[in-house]
This record gives C-alpha cells, sequence and structure tokens, in this order.
C-alpha cells in the first residue's frame, strides 16, 4: 500500500519544494541565497523530470543547469558589489506590470491545463520498445532535427563571438608564457659562457 | 515523413555558403592580423552577394527538412533584398569603422551571422526554424549594436536592445508553446491543416497568435512594443543603424507574411484586428514622436516605427495584393533608407561624427550635392508625389482600400501628413538656416550610394528598366505564398 | 522510475543495507588510503611517516578522525552561518552520492543506471557547490579566492573529462558502467587504456589515442579534484588554505573526507572506464591457484591508480594557474576533440570493439 504511494509522495514532496524554492528565490534578501535556492529548484525539476520517466532531461538539467550555468550565476553574483536592498526599492512600483504579467501566465497555464482535461489522449508520449532515453534522443536528434541542431551551433559560435568582441581587449605590454618557444630553447640560445680575467669583470 | 536527399540542401544553398564561409572567414580573421579586416569584409561582401542571388540562380523551389526549410519565389525575393542591403551596408561602414577605431573582422562576420538568422527566419516552414533563425539574428544584433563598447551609449543601445528582445523571444515563445499545445505540431503546413478543420477556433490557439504577434512586432518595432528603438538607433554605431532600419525589419515582416498566409490564414479574423491595432498606433506614435526630435537618428528611429505602420496596413489587407503592397513598400523603403544614412554618415566634421538635425543648418551654402540628395530622401519618405516614396504608400495602401479598410487608409493619410512636416523641417534647415558646419570630405563609397539611392528615387528614371521587372518579381513572390 | 517504487519492502531495505555497507567500506577503506597517502609522501621526501598511533601508525586516520569529531567547531561571527554548515554538508553528499552507481565487483553496485557515466557527471559536477559556497560564507578574503579559483578549475576540467568520457562511450556503446566494464573483459589488451591486439592492426589505430586519452583523464582527475600540482585552490603559499580556512573541527573533516572520496572516486573512474574495472588482466584460471574474487582485482587497481596520485603529489611542482587554465582549454579540449572526431571515424568504419561477454568476471 505505502510502495504503492511512493511515487504520489516523491512528486508531492518534490513539487512542493520546486514551488517554495522558487518563491524563496524571488523573496530572499541575499542575492547569494536566492541563486542557492534557484538550484533548490533546478534539483527539485530534475526530481520531478525522473518521476516522469526522462531521466536523460534530469541528468541534463543537472550537468548543464546546475552544474555550469548556475555556478557562473553564482560566481558573478558573489563578485558583484551591488547594493540590493536598494535596488529592491523600486519592487512596489513594478508589482502591478509583474501582477499582469504573472497573471497572464497564470491563464496560459490554465488554458493549457483545461485543453487536457477536455483532450486527455494528447499527454506525454512514452518509447513502448523499451528504448532508452537517450537512443530515442540520439535518433531524431541527428535525423529528423538535424537542420536545427546544426544551427542552434552556428548560434552558439556567435554566442561565442560575440562575448569575445564585446569583452576581449587587447593590452599592450602583457607578459605571456609562449610555452613551445620555451621548451625549443637550446643550451646554445640559453647560455652565454664568458671568460672573465680576474680583477676586470665583464665591461662594457 | 520525407527522406532526406542530398537534392534537398541545394534549397539552401545560399545559407550553406553563408554558414561554412563564417567558419573560414573568422580563421583568416584570427590569423592574417595586417590586412585581415580588410580581407574579411571584401569576402563577406560577396559572400552576402552570392547569398543574395543563389536564390534567383538556382531557382529551386520546395522544401528540405520535412517542410522545414522553404525555398520559393516569396523567400527568393527577400533575401535578395537582406542580402544586398546588408553587402551595402557592410561596404559603405568600412569608412566610419576605420574613423571611430571599430575596424575589426568580427563585425563582418556578424553581420554574416545576422543575414544567416534572416535568411532562415524568411524561409522558415517550421516554429522552431522560426526561432532558431530569429535568435541568430538578434543574437547577432545585440552584439553589434553594442559594438562599439567603449562608448557609453552604445553599450546602452545594446543592453536595452538584448533586454528588450529576450522579453519579445519570451513572449514569442509563449506564443508558440501555445501553438504547439492546441495543434500538437510544429510545422506550419499541419497547423494549417489542422486549422482548417476546426469550425470554431479555439481560444487556446488565438491566444498563442497574439502573443507570437506581439514578439514579432518587436522585431520590427511595431507600437507598442517600440520602446527600444529611439534608443538604440540613437545609441548604436551609425553603419549599425543603417543596417538595423532596414534588413532585420524586412524579414521579422517577411516572417509575418509568411505566418498570416500560410498556418494561419484560415483564421484571419483573429489576426486582422492585432495588426490594425499596431499599424495604427504605430503610424500614429511614429509620427508624433519624431517631432520633438533634435537628433536625426532618432528621428529615423520614430520614423521607422510609421513606416512599419504602413506596411502592416498593407498585411492587413491580406490577399496577393497586400502582399506584394507590403513587398513595393519595403522594397522602396530600404533603397530609401540606405541613402538617408549613407547621407547621415556624410555629416562629420574635424572633431568627428555629427547627429543633430540642426548641424544640417546651411548645409546648401557648403555642400551642395549632398543637401540636394537629402532633399530627394526626404521628399521621398515624406511621401510627396512622383518621388518613390508616394509609390510605395500608394501600393501599401489601396489594398487596404479595397479590402473595406476605409478608416485605416485615413489615419493612414493623416499620419503621413504629420510626418511630412518633420521630413520638411529638415529640408528648410538644409535649405534656409545659416550654416552651421563644413563638413569633410565624404569618403567616395557614401556619396556613391547616398547618391545612387536618391536618383533611384525618381521614377522617370527606372520606369522602364527597373519598375516593370520588380514588380514581376514582387507579383510572383506574393503569388508563391499563397 | 516509477516502477522501480512499485517493489516489495524487503527490496527496499536490501537497498538501505547495501547504502550503509558501501558507506562503511568506503569510510574505512578511505582511513587507510589517507594513511597510504602520507606514508608514500613521506617515504619520497625519506621520513617516516605517522608511526605512533598503532602498529606502523596504522590507526593514525582513526586518531585524526577522533580529534577533528571533538574539536570545537568554530565559525566566524561575519559569515553566513547556515551555507557555512551546508558546504561541508554538500562536498561530502554529493561525494557519497556519485559512488551509488560504480560497480565494484558483478553485480555489487546500488543502482545499475543506464545513464551511469551521465550521473556522475551530473552529481560530481554538484561538488563544486560545497567549495563555492564555503569560501564564500566564510566572509573572508582567502577562501573567497579559493573558492574562485577552484570553480573555474573544476568547471574548465570537467569539460575535458566529459569528451575523453565520450571516446570511451563511442567504443562501448553504452552509458551503463557495468556494461562498459565488461567491454572490457578477456585481458588487459581490451582495456580501454591499452587497446594493443597484437593480432588485429586496426588496434595500432585505437593505441595511441586510447592510451593518450587515458594519461589526459588521469591529469583531468588530479586537476578536477584540487589534488597536487593542480591544488591552487588551497594552495598553502599563496592562501593559507585556501576555501578551508575558517573551517575547524567536524566540518573540516566533512570538506577533507569529501575531498578523498573524489579522489577515491576518479581512481575508480579510471578503473571502470580505462582499466577494466574487476577483470583481470590475464584471462586464465589455473587451477593450482585460488581464483582472486573480482572485487579485489577493482580494489587494487584502485588502489594503485591512488597509488599513482599520490606519488604524483609527492613529486610533481605546483602548477601556475594560467598554465593550469592553458593547459586545460589549449591542450586538453582540443586533444579530446580530435581523439573523438577519430574514435567516432574508427566505430562507423569497423564497428565497436567491445567484447560484450554477458556477465563477465
Amino acid at each position: 500500500m505505502f510502495v504503492e504511494m511512493l511515487p504520489a509522495i516523491a512528486f508531492y514532496i518534490l513539487a512542493a519544494t520546486a514551488v517554495g524554492m522558487a518563491f524563496m528565490v524571488i523573496a530572499s534578501r541575499n542575492p547569494v541565497h536566492s541563486v542557492v535556492f534557484l538550484i533548490g529548484t533546478f534539483l527539485a525539476s530534475a526530481g520531478l523530470f525522473v518521476l516522469m520517466g526522462a531521466e536523460f532531461l534530469a541528468l541534463l538539467l543537472i550537468m548543464v543547469y546546475v552544474g555550469a550555468v548556475a555556478v557562473l550565476f553564482m560566481f558573478v553574483v558573489m563578485m558583484l558589489d551591488v547594493d540590493f536592498v536598494e535596488m529592491k526599492q523600486g519592487f512596489l512600483q513594478y508589482l502591478p506590470i509583474g501582477g499582469v504579467v504573472a497573471c497572464i501566465l497564470l491563464a496560459e497555464m490554465i488554458l493549457v491545463g483545461a485543453a487536457s482535461l477536455v483532450n486527455p489522449g494528447a499527454g506525454v508520449k512514452f518509447a513502448e520498445d523499451g528504448t532508452s532515453n537517450i537512443e530515442a534522443i540520439g535518433n531524431v536528434l541527428y535525423t529528423e532535427y538535424a537542420f536545427f541542431f546544426e544551427a542552434v551551433g552556428l548560434i552558439l559560435l556567435l554566442a561565442m563571438v560575440g562575448a569575445i568582441v564585446l569583452t576581449l581587449r587587447k593590452r599592450d605590454g602583457v607578459k605571456t608564457q609562449n610555452i613551445s618557444e620555451q621548451i625549443a630553447r637550446t643550451r646554445e640560445g640559453g647560455v652565454e659562457l664568458v671568460d672573465i680575467k680576474p680583477g676586470e669583470g665583464i665591461g662594457s | 515523413m520525407q527522406e532526406f536527399s542530398f537534392g534537398q540542401l541545394s534549397f539552401l544553398a545560399g545559407e550553406l555558403v553563408l554558414a561554412l564561409s563564417v567558419g573560414e572567414l573568422l580563421l583568416i580573421g584570427i590569423f592574417v592580423s595586417k590586412y585581415g579586416a580588410s580581407i574579411v569584409r571584401y569576402a563577406s561582401i560577396a559572400v552576402l552577394l552570392i547569398f543574395a542571388f543563389s536564390g534567383f540562380i538556382l531557382n529551386g523551389t520546395g522544401s528540405a527538412f520535412n517542410g522545414a526549410f522553404i525555398s520559393d519565389d516569396f523567400s527568393h525575393y527577400v533575401k535578395a533584398l537582406i542580402g544586398v542591403t546588408a553587402a551595402i551596408t557592410l561596404w559603405f561602414s568600412r569608412d566610419w569603422l576605420k574613423r571611430e577605431n571599430l575596424d575589426q573582422y568580427e563585425y563582418s562576420i556578424l553581420m554574416i551571422f545576422a543575414v544567416l538568422g534572416m535568411g532562415i527566419m524568411v524561409s522558415s516552414g517550421n516554429l522552431l526554424t522560426m526561432y532558431v533563425g530569429l535568435e541568430m539574428q538578434a543574437l547577432a544584433l545585440y552584439v553589434m549594436a553594442a559594438f562599439n563598447r567603449d562608448s557609453l551609449r552604445a553599450s546602452e543601445a545594446g543592453l536595452k536592445y538584448f533586454v528588450l528582445g529576450a522579453l519579445s523571444s519570451g513572449m514569442l515563445l509563449y506564443g508558440m508553446s501555445l501553438i504547439y499545445g492546441f495543434t500538437g505540431t510544429l510545422s506550419f503546413a499541419q497547423i494549417a491543416i489542422v486549422l482548417s478543420g476546426q469550425e470554431s477556433v479555439n481560444m487556446g490557439i488565438v491566444a498563442g497568435l497574439v502573443f507570437m504577434l506581439a514578439g514579432l512586432a518587436f522585431k520590427i518595432s511595431a507600437a507598442p512594443f517600440h520602446m527600444w528603438t529611439p534608443d538604440v538607433y540613437e545609441g548604436a554605431p551609425t553603419p549599425v543603424t543603417a543596417f538595423f532600419a532596414g534588413a532585420p525589419k524586412l524579414a521579422a515582416l517577411a516572417l509575418i507574411t509568411r505566418l498570416i498566409t500560410g498556418p494561419f490564414g484560415e483564421i484571419s479574423q483573429s489576426w486582422v484586428q492585432v495588426l490594425v491595432v499596431l499599424a495604427v498606433m504605430s503610424m500614429i506614435i511614429g509620427a508624433f514622436g519624431a517631432l520633438m526630435q533634435t537628433n536625426i537618428k532618432r528621428l529615423m528611429g520614430y520614423s521607422s516605427i510609421a513606416n512599419m505602420g504602413y506596411a502592416l496596413v498593407a498585411l492587413a489587407a491580406g490577399g496577393i495584393a497586400g502582399v506584394s503592397g507590403m513587398l513595393i513598400f519595403m522594397s522602396i523603403y530600404l533603397v530609401t533608407v540606405v541613402g538617408v544614412f549613407a547621407a547621415i554618415m556624410q555629416m562629420r566634421t574635424r572633431d568627428g561624427a555629427l547627429e543633430g538635425i540642426a548641424d544640417l543648418a546651411g548645409l546648401s551654402k557648403s555642400n551642395l550635392p549632398l543637401s540636394l540628395v537629402m532633399t530627394a530622401l526626404m521628399f521621398s519618405l515624406a511621401g510627396i508625389p512622383f518621388f518613390m516614396g508616394f509609390f510605395g504608400k500608394w501600393f501599401a495602401l489601396t489594398p487596404a482600400f479595397e479590402a473595406g479598410l476605409t478608416w485605416l487608409v485615413v489615419v493612414a493619410l493623416l499620419a503621413s501628413v504629420v510626418g511630412a512636416f518633420y521630413y520638411l523641417r529638415i529640408i528648410k534647415t538644409i535649405w534656409f538656416d545659416d550654416q552651421a558646419h563644413t563638413f569633410v570630405k565624404a569618403p567616395r563609397s557614401l556619396t556613391l550610394i547616398s547618391s545612387a539611392s536618391a536618383l533611384l528615387l525618381f521614377p522617370i528614371l527606372l520606369l522602364p528598366f527597373v519598375t516593370a521587372p520588380a514588380r514581376a518579381l514582387i507579383e510572383a513572390a506574393a503569388a508563391s505564398l499563397f | 522510475m516509477i516502477e522501480l517504487f512499485g517493489m516489495e519492502w524487503p527490496w527496499l531495505l536490501w537497498k538501505l543495507v547495501q547504502i550503509l555497507l558501501f558507506v562503511i567500506v568506503l569510510l574505512v577503506g578511505l582511513a587507510f588510503l589517507l594513511l597510504m597517502d602520507r606514508k608514500v609522501w613521506a617515504a619520497v621526501q625519506l621520513r617516516r611517516g605517522p608511526n605512533v598511533v598503532g602498529p606502523f601508525g596504522l590507526l593514525q586516520s582513526f586518531a585524526d578522525f577522533l580529534k577533528f569529531v571533538f574539536k570545537e567547531l568554530i565559525i566566524p561571527a561575519g559569515s553566513d552561518k547556515v551555507l557555512f554548515i551546508l558546504a561541508p554538508i554538500i562536498t561530502l553528499v554529493t561525494a557519497f552520492g556519485v559512488w551509488a552507481v560504480v560497480p565494484a565487483a558483478p553485480g555489487w553496485v546500488i543502482s545499475n543506471l543506464n545513464l551511469g557515466v551521465l550521473y556522475i557527471l551530473a552529481i560530481s559536477s554538484l561538488g563544486v557547490y560545497g567549495i563555492i559556497i564555503g569560501g564564500w560564507a566564510s566572509n573572508s578574503k582567502y577562501p573567497f579566492l579559493g573558492a574562485l579559483r577552484s570553480t573555474a578549475q573544476m568547471i574548465s576540467y570537467e569539460v575535458s573529462i566529459g569528451f575523453i568520457l565520450i571516446t570511451v562511450l563511442l567504443l562501448v556503446g553504452s552509458l551503463n558502467l557495468t556494461e562498459i566494464v565488461n567491454a572490457q573483459a578477456g585481458g588487459f589488451w581490451n582495456w580501454h587504456a591499452l587497446m594493443l591486439d597484437f593480432g588485429d592492426p586496426k588496434s595500432l589505430i585505437l593505441f595511441p589515442v586510447m592510451f593518450y586519452m587515458f594519461v589526459l583523464f588521469c591529469i583531468s582527475a588530479l586537476a578536477e579534484t584540487n589534488r597536487p600540482p593542480f591544488d591552487l585552490p588551497e594552495a598553502e603559499s599563496e592562501l593559507v588554505a585556501g576555501y578551508q580556512v575558517e573551517y575547524s573541527s567536524t566540518a573540516y573533516l566533512l570538506f577533507m573526507i569529501g575531498e578523498y572520496l573524489n579522489i577515491v572516486l576518479m581512481c575508480a573512474m579510471l578503473t571502470v572506464m580505462f582499466l577494466g574495472g574487476w577483470h583481470a588482466p590475464l584471462d586464465v584460471k589455473l587451477s593450482f591457484m585460488p581464483q582472486i574474487p573480482p572485487f579485489f582485482w577493482f580494489a587494487g587497481k584502485v588502489v594503485f591508480m591512488f597509488f599513482l596520485f599520490a606519488m604524483v603529489k609527492a613529486i610533481v611542482p605546483r602548477y601556475r594557474y594560467d598554465q593550469l587554465m592553458r593547459l586545460g582549454w589549449k591542450v586538453f579540449l582540443p586533444s579530446s576533440l580530435v581523439a573523438i572526431v577519430i574514435v567516432s571515424t574508427y566505430v562507423m568504419m569497423f564497428g565497436r570493439t567491445a567484447v560484450g561477454l554477458a556477465g563477465g568476471g
């Protein structure tokens, strides 16, 4: 009895955690705490993915968003020297706009929820022949969606170029190490033996 | 499922050329240090021209990747315009960039990326293609807006554009997710089939469509989603603004056209009002917002808002006439706007570039050719009869009149009367005010482009040679959508 | 995973027992590995190392453990108390959590996930948070600098570790760790580190690539776990003890255990991915010799790798930070990308190498 309820219990715990953490992201005063709660939200959503049988997506979510994106996010937030208390001053001022956006989103979710009630057949489709998640994704990603895959790759290249354009500054007079040059040094090029006569010095 | 064959790749030959050359040009830019920027620029211009005409040369019509990528007369025509505009902008930005110490090869690379994104947008036959193209284009434009990173205004422009652009992408994605949720497919053709089978339109689909149109309205800077336009136009480097004013607008308009003729052609009752509202607000805000401007780039920003309004009037009329009216209007607008910015970039004294309208005062006394060019361009933008701009508006508004949207045409005419005021004010400043500055001699590329553009605006000169074939192309392009 | 919960109660209890067993074995093993680390280090420097507590100092780690636990836990006044306590816990929990999918012998695994490799990458990438949160919560300069260094370092090397693992995955065609181990059955020439089969000229293509990948993985593992010569986050000459400066008592102990567990995990990963897991180097059964159980092969390989790590710590001088970054991004990343191209071409042309003996062992 209890064992059958485990998925439901897990769902309620994870969903409550996700919602609670998401609320804390905007409610907490300290931005670093916000990021920590954001990570909690991600983890709880990853758990929900696992419950839905999308374990590949869950692990990818953790790897990409928690393991890389949120780390860099935290990195930046920790190093920023912004007075966040002051930034929160405008909170009430923008509350109406935020409220409108929230209402629109809520309406959208109700729409989607209502549609799934009306048409219950159109749910998540599971692979029936026991192909694993990663196989199923791999099978369509590189065939049916190859064009999008390549195009998204180009977008990433573009993002890289853009980031470098906007941030890289070539400074003069910076000493850098050229490893191959350093390794290619020979004794002849690096050492000079000078026979110094006593009492005269090298002279110049 | 349609089988993949390499023959399909010929439909996206132009995009493939762009994508492959981006990699090569990046390597050239990195490893050739001395003339790298120049080599990359001229190679990019060549690549962009190849892209522009590849559609017409190969002339393949069909779709690749299960209908995700459509190649037809419409996409050929729009891509040709985009490619040529981008190539011209790239060519005449050289001098400006050099003077501002911004001559880096990445500028050309970003331009190619933007055009590639636009190409994908124009050819999209699938919600995913559309989004991928839009993002690629937008990302390149964000970076280009902030290209002069040491300038506070350019950084602000880039940031503002980025934040609002991200917001618009979010709205677009919401709309797309709703459409996907309620139709169960991403493909335009499938959506059209699903929608034609329904007797009443689902609320969810209407909401999704409105969200998508709002997201795209951001990209064409139609009111009430125009907030970013004046600031970005003013802050971005002038050649970048010249590019912003033309090609991206056309690409986004083409995308809207594809949406309302393809997947949502059956439910015109749900999008016509949206387009009408966007058009009316754009025309009014564009006309009245420009009145008080003192910066000519800001003024052009408001002018482009108003012009997008006219283009949307044509689209709201719908049908082949509406689409071809939009294409004619946009073609003429692109020619004009490239010329206007080439003229604006000639406003330079020894101390640097000038952007104030007052700086044009008495230009006729110091630089007669530039004043004549500027006058012709402004007359055309104002829609004075017998300049091409007049015919642009004529073709944009006639379909709406015929479709019974008389009041919309009246609003458009009133807005263009208000608009004429500030265009004429510039002409007055040029010819009747006391001389303010003497501009330095402009590089030949700028004078050439601005004069060519001004000459093209006299219909008598090109009536027989250009107009007739162009009309035929546009009619074919518009017809290919239906 | 829903069916996972549908099983009977004993299954749940049995899993709990397994987890407990794993944790105890790991902790006790770790105590002796720590001692070995110090002994090897001492031997290289011609010292005796710990030799007072118990015979040959064998109980030294347990004495240290008691010492840490009974000391006072000092929380700096300006610190963020919740995060300060949370950080070592994150490190420890993620370090233990990763072990859930590591197979120590046929069937000796808590959860035989199909996406085992991905799971390891995902959970071990969470380990960064322990360090970065700990460094920030201390509200002190050295820990913060250490945390920043460590984060950048771990993220950089995670990328190349991922690419290196892809070469192995391409050869095996599965992300399940047990299947990866079984693909290497039959003898040391089937191990991914040494794919040298003299009867098969094709292996001459693969051997240099995969051996190079093995070496890259070893080095990346050192960097990923902040081991010398890449221990910049806790470089004592620059940052005192990096992110651990403000930690004392049990909190420090948790960090320490987590760190060493990660090191042992990397040794286990090397064993599973490249050194044939629990398979013997030569698959011969001699009647007069008792068969060595598979677990001991696994443990022996892990200990051997740990010995190498300890030797590296003793012998190699510390890298400079820019050299570290250069190595990661400009050497490891491109070369592992090239390796992926070579290996995938090989797989396309000649098929997978996996022997795929069912059951293995």
